[in-house]
């Protein structure tokens, strides 16, 4: 059917764009045709003044302040939009957090029932340990991890008042002291989740100002808490990030090989399969099969966890998922949780491509179904790799159209690896910005979403704030796109100011550092906080703001959440559904700076964002004296 | 006369309205059974997406004099007497599209009733509810429509209210005036709807 959008308008991306053709030529169905179809969508909902959180609703406040302005209960549109606001929050970090979970209990069963999962980095164990107060000299690695894993598990199940471990651990005093007196200090990650469940049921929180604290204080569990901990855990398992090449795209499918695409968040499988896939009994089968070989590859933040660690090139991020299906190069997508798009399956019935899922939290009807167990890890990562490679014989080479477009891209910036490519210390850092060089970092955080066209608005923010030399980190999504626009090469560093490509030449590093996946937002706030630590003052008086420019999700809700109350200014480049309370939205752009020292923007045009943000850049250093 | 009177500016595009006309014109008048009947009801007010993501609900206008009434060859489209509604006698009505033709709104499509005992589709525009009417009801769209995007009343008094905004708008200075006064948050959500269907153009 002619659409009535032209792909170029969909993506700034043109392998992207030759494969939103490729699928519009042979009828198959996109995200982009199903926006179109959800057209319009309701008003209620994107202002948040929608509340079915009993069933004598649903109920929705006339935002024209004639029809009813309280749902049947009584709940006003504050009430409401606060409500929903701590929703998403509760969920965004019950994802995350459940993430960094799951990663323990691999630990675990590796320590105690002897599952496939040997420790790597003894190292970040012990540094992990210290910072946790846990005794590391003439231990045993194996005591050493037992320690560090009960502090996790407490984290996520102790009942006191006090603050969480890792929380405790990782934050600076000043820090931990705004939060004390906000009373937003998080207790347990999963407490802080189920607390928002039951302030937002039927009859108990009407206020929005403690509506929006707990959700800060759930965020704050995510940040400094579950997410912390998942990116810590994969650190010691699977290796802390280092620097080095990987390649990024849709171009990275291989015409003459078995193809896997693993998708998803969580590297604990798909670690596994990249070492199934390298398997020489299972690359012997391929050939078998007619095929050179087995070309494993990574979508989404599962794929990024993969780069980082492995080098292992990255086919996409979240809006080409579908489309990596339509090249019809792909014996099996892998998928584990979150992000996954339920419409894979039918773009697959396109093609002989299997969807399998692997978690025991989500199922895809029409998927082959192959659920995980730490302890049968290999066994299980083998029978997936197999059953891709006896999918090849299925590909029908007449439907095979791989685009070429892959960039090249330094990946891996884990705080270690800055540290290190630094010489040691973020002092060259600090000094540059101290100096002026560098005027202040933004951190850019992941996620596409349809309404935006694909990638540009994380390529235009990224673009203009580097030439204003403000040096860019990130994760997730943004990641890929970056990635597959080249800004991670250290000669994309002429795109940038002086100050900046002067820096970035010196230590042959690019103006934008990938520091993983969206649960690897932690890196971010740990290197914020060892800055504000070596300067002696809050992370709120850093020359430092945050972004999420395609913001989709509600984890993309609960980093931004935990960013300003991580005391930075943290810009959104779509709207997030509150705007339905002008109350709400003061608290969360305007009070929030005196209560933790950040605030939200919102601000759909990436230019005048970036100018915003290199503002509020400069106010901070003029109030550091700098 | 009464009509539904649009303010297309109040529309937020929730699709309410669609959603009640398909109930009020389904067997059982219920929403949760009437995707079970054997003709399920669709709805005759449609919700369409124009400049800048904005919408319009868009109905039959019971215009007269009435192109379809004027030009349907059967007769099967009337003029109730005391209402001044436009109806259709479904059983005369026999497809042949003239009237789809002639309406300026393009709101008349064809489909399958029960209220037909033939198999086949017919002229189903919307009816302004006249059951419900006649009852003393509003018309379903209007209950449904909770930002009054669709009032029901007297034509000439919804007009009246539309012409005194008009009135205050004209005696502002130029650079407040504004033909509806919306509050500061729609106008934000309506900005960022503009800069949404905008943005991919760039």
């Amino acid at each position: 059917m002619p659409k009535n959008w032209k792909p170029e308008d969909k993506s700034i991306d043109q392998a992207t764009q030759e494969m939103i053709k490729k699928a519009e030529k042979e009828n198959i169905e996109t995200i982009w045709d199903r926006l179109e179809a959800q057209q319009p969508q309701c008003g209620y909902g994107q202002l948040g003044i929608c509340c079915k959180n009993c069933f004598q609703g649903p109920c929705r406040i006339d935002p024209f302040g004639d029809g009813p302005k309280k749902g049947v209960c009584g709940a006003t549109a504050d009430t409401i939009v606060a409500r929903n606001l701590a929703r998403m929050i509760a969920a965004g970090a019950a994802a995350h957090s459940d993430h960094g979970r799951h990663v323990v209990i691999a630990m675990y069963e590796a320590i105690e029932h002897g599952a496939p999962y040997p420790i790597k980095d003894e190292k970040k164990l012990k540094s992990v340990a210290k910072k946790l107060g846990i005794a590391v000299d003439n231990r045993e690695i194996k005591e050493i991890a037992k320690d560090v894993i009960k502090k996790a598990f407490e984290d996520f199940g102790k009942q006191d008042d006090s603050i969480i471990n890792f929380a405790d651990a990782y934050a600076n005093d000043k820090r931990k002291q705004t939060w004390k007196d906000a009373g937003v200090a998080p207790r347990n990650i999963d407490r802080e989740v189920v607390e928002i469940m039951h302030r937002t049921t039927m009859g108990v929180d009407h206020d929005t100002v403690s509506l929006i604290a707990q959700g800060i204080k759930a965020s704050l569990g995510d940040g400094w808490g579950g997410s912390l901990i998942a990116t810590e855990f994969q650190d010691i398992l699977f290796g802390t990030p280092q620097i080095g090449k990987r390649e990024a795209n849709l171009g990275v499918l291989k015409e003459d090989y078995v193809n896997i695409v693993v998708h998803g968040h969580e590297p604990v499988l798909s670690e596994k399969i990249i070492e199934a896939a390298q398997d020489p009994e299972l690359i012997e089968l391929a050939k078998k099969y007619g095929a050179k070989g087995i070309n494993a590859v990574g979508m989404c933040c599962t794929g990024l966890e993969l780069l980082v660690r492995h080098g292992t090139p990255i086919a996409g991020n979240y809006l080409q998922q579908e489309l990596a299906i339509v090249t019809g190069a792909v014996e099996a997508m892998v998928v584990d949780v979150q992000c996954i798009m339920p419409s894979l399956v039918d773009v697959a019935r396109c093609f002989h491509t299997k969807i399998i899922d692997t978690s025991s939290l989500a199922t895809f009807p029409g998927a082959t179904h192959i659920k995980f167990d730490e302890r049968k890890a290999d066994e299980i990562a083998k029978e997936i790799v197999r059953t891709a490679v006896e999918n090849f014989s299925n590909r029908e080479k007449n439907k095979v159209q791989i685009p070429k477009g892959k960039s090249e891209a330094i990946g891996g910036f884990s705080v270690e690896a800055t540290l290190e490519a630094l010489g040691g210390s973020l002092q060259p850092l600090e000094d540059a910005i101290k100096s002026g060089t560098i005027r202040g970092i933004v951190g850019i955080v992941g996620c596409n979403n349809v309404k935006v066209k694909h990638n540009y608005n994380h390529i235009t923010l990224t673009n203009e704030l580097i030439k204003n030399d403000i040096l860019i980190i990130g994760t997730g999504c943004w990641a890929t796109a970056c990635a597959e626009y080249g800004i991670f090469l250290p000669e994309y560093a002429k795109n940038a100011g002086d100050g900046l490509r002067t820096i970035c030449e010196s230590l042959g590093i690019p103006p934008a550092l990938n520091m993983g996946s969206c649960v690897d937002c932690s890196r971010m706030l740990v290197l914020a906080d060892l800055m504000a630590r070596d300067l002696g003052v809050d992370i709120s008086d850093l020359p430092l703001a945050g972004s999420a420019t395609e913001a989709m999700t509600e984890k993309a809700v609960s980093i931004g959440t935990y960013f300003v109350a991580s005391g930075i200014f943290t810009h959104l480049g779509t709207t997030p559904p509150v705007l339905g309370s002008q109350e709400v939205v003061k608290v969360l752009t305007e009070n929030a700076f005196d209560i933790v020292g950040g605030a939200f923007y919102v601000e759909p045009d990436p230019v005048k964002a970036a100018k915003t943000l290199t503002e509020y850049i400069e106010k901070k250093r003029k109030a550091l004296g700098i | 006369m009464k009509a539904v009177l649009i303010f297309p500016e109040r529309c937020i595009g929730c699709k309410h309205c669609e959603l009640s006309c398909a109930i009020a014109h389904s067997q059982t008048k219920s929403l949760f059974s009437m995707f079970s009947e054997k003709i399920i009801s669709k709805p005759r007010i449609h919700v369409e997406v124009g400049e800048d993501l904005l919408t319009f609900p868009n109905k039959c206008r019971h215009c007269n004099p009435a192109p379809c009434i004027e030009i349907c060859p059967t007769n099967a489209i009337v003029r109730d007497e005391s209402t001044e509604f436009v109806l259709v006698e479904y059983s005369k009505c026999i497809t042949c599209g003239m009237c789809a033709i002639a309406c300026p709104f393009g709101i008349i499509t064809f489909d399958k009733t029960p209220n037909v005992m033939t198999n086949r589709s017919v002229n189903l525009k919307c009816d302004n509810c006249i059951e419900r009417v006649e009852e003393g009801k509003e018309p379903a769209c209007v209950e449904a429509c909770k930002t009054n995007a669709l009032v029901f009343g007297e034509i000439n008094n919804l007009i009246g209210k539309k012409r005194k905004n008009i009135t205050k708008t004209v005696t502002k200075s130029p650079d407040e005036a504004e033909e509806f006064e919306l509050p500061e948050n729609i106008k934000l959500w309506r900005s960022m709807l503009k800069h949404e269907a905008h943005s991919n153009k760039n």
